[in-house]
């Protein structure tokens, strides 16, 4: 009788752990989305800014670069989920594979604005917009210099998870650090989505010698 | 939402690149700043579905 009653137990407390991590799995991701939701005020604000201070102009930024570093974002964004897949198969090898790979394509994205689009490094490329200079340098590097913040955050944080899951910390059927890393990932490509065609395709581009 | 294979993955990140590929001649071709931003509407509308797994928010039996 005695171990009957203490199995029960045993099964209650498993069900009871069980439903204290579902309870917490539905908050945290709650948080996150509100958390992205504070977010969307900060970027949306940059793109009222640019509408209002560029209209139907925009700055003449190289075409090419734009879809560039936009396609790696993209790329990055499919490999991020390849990588959370894995990780819900239960293939850490895998998973490992393509979270390295999506921070490799994020330090791409991050090289190629640094270098061709604020022109930090002129032994490579000469950048002709500087965020003192004019309207179109204000928006261009106020709107890539936060979206670059947070993509340098994301690639912390994608080291910090791949550290954790060469530990052993995440099971295919627990791994909120992953789909939190995950899902920061994607909105930060979002976002990119989005200042894309702000800054490269809509309007006029206005030719600014300097 | 099932859990998505490799394959479906790829096939998003596909689509999302013609997408992008699209917004792009659509600019070549002085499209309007509505249409362009429908574009990227519809590719974060693909990106918060699928990858961000936005549905989860209101479901229970999942577990990660």
């Amino acid at each position: 009788m005695a171990a009957i009653t203490t199995g029960v137990h045993a099964v209650a407390a498993h069900h009871e752990a069980h439903d204290d991590y579902a309870v917490q799995l539905r908050r945290n991701r709650l948080g996150l989305w509100l958390f992205f939701i504070s977010e969307a005020f900060l970027f949306g604000g940059l793109l009222a800014t640019r509408f209002y201070l560029w209209g139907n102009t925009r700055a003449e930024l190289d075409q090419t670069i734009g879809l560039v570093v936009t396609s790696v974002l993209l790329l990055s964004s499919v490999s991020m989920r390849l990588a959370e897949t894995a990780m819900e198969k239960g293939n850490r090898q895998l998973f490992s594979i393509f979270i390295l790979l999506t921070a490799f394509f994020g330090l791409v994205f991050l090289g190629g604005v640094v270098i061709f689009e604020w022109g930090l490094i002129p032994a490579l490329y000469k950048g002709h917009l500087t965020p003192w200079g004019d309207k179109y340098g204000a928006v261009v590097f106020a709107m890539t210099g936060m979206h670059a913040l947070h993509v340098v955050s994301g690639i912390v944080f994608i080291f910090i998870v791949w550290n954790l899951a060469r530990k052993g910390h995440f099971s295919p059927a627990r791994h909120w650090g992953v789909e939190s890393c995950a899902i920061y990932w994607h909105y930060v490509d979002v976002v990119w989505i989005f200042f894309y065609p702000a800054l490269y395709l809509i309007g006029n581009a206005v030719h600014l010698a300097h | 939402m099932a859990k998505q294979g490799y394959g479906f993955v790829v096939l998003i990140g596909v689509i999302l690149a013609v997408l992008t590929v699209i917004e792009y001649y659509m600019a070549l071709w002085h499209f309007g700043a509505a249409l362009l931003l429908l574009v990227a509407a519809l590719k974060a509308i693909l990106v918060i579905y699928f990858f961000m797994h936005v549905s989860r928010l209101w479901k229970t039996e999942e577990e990660h």
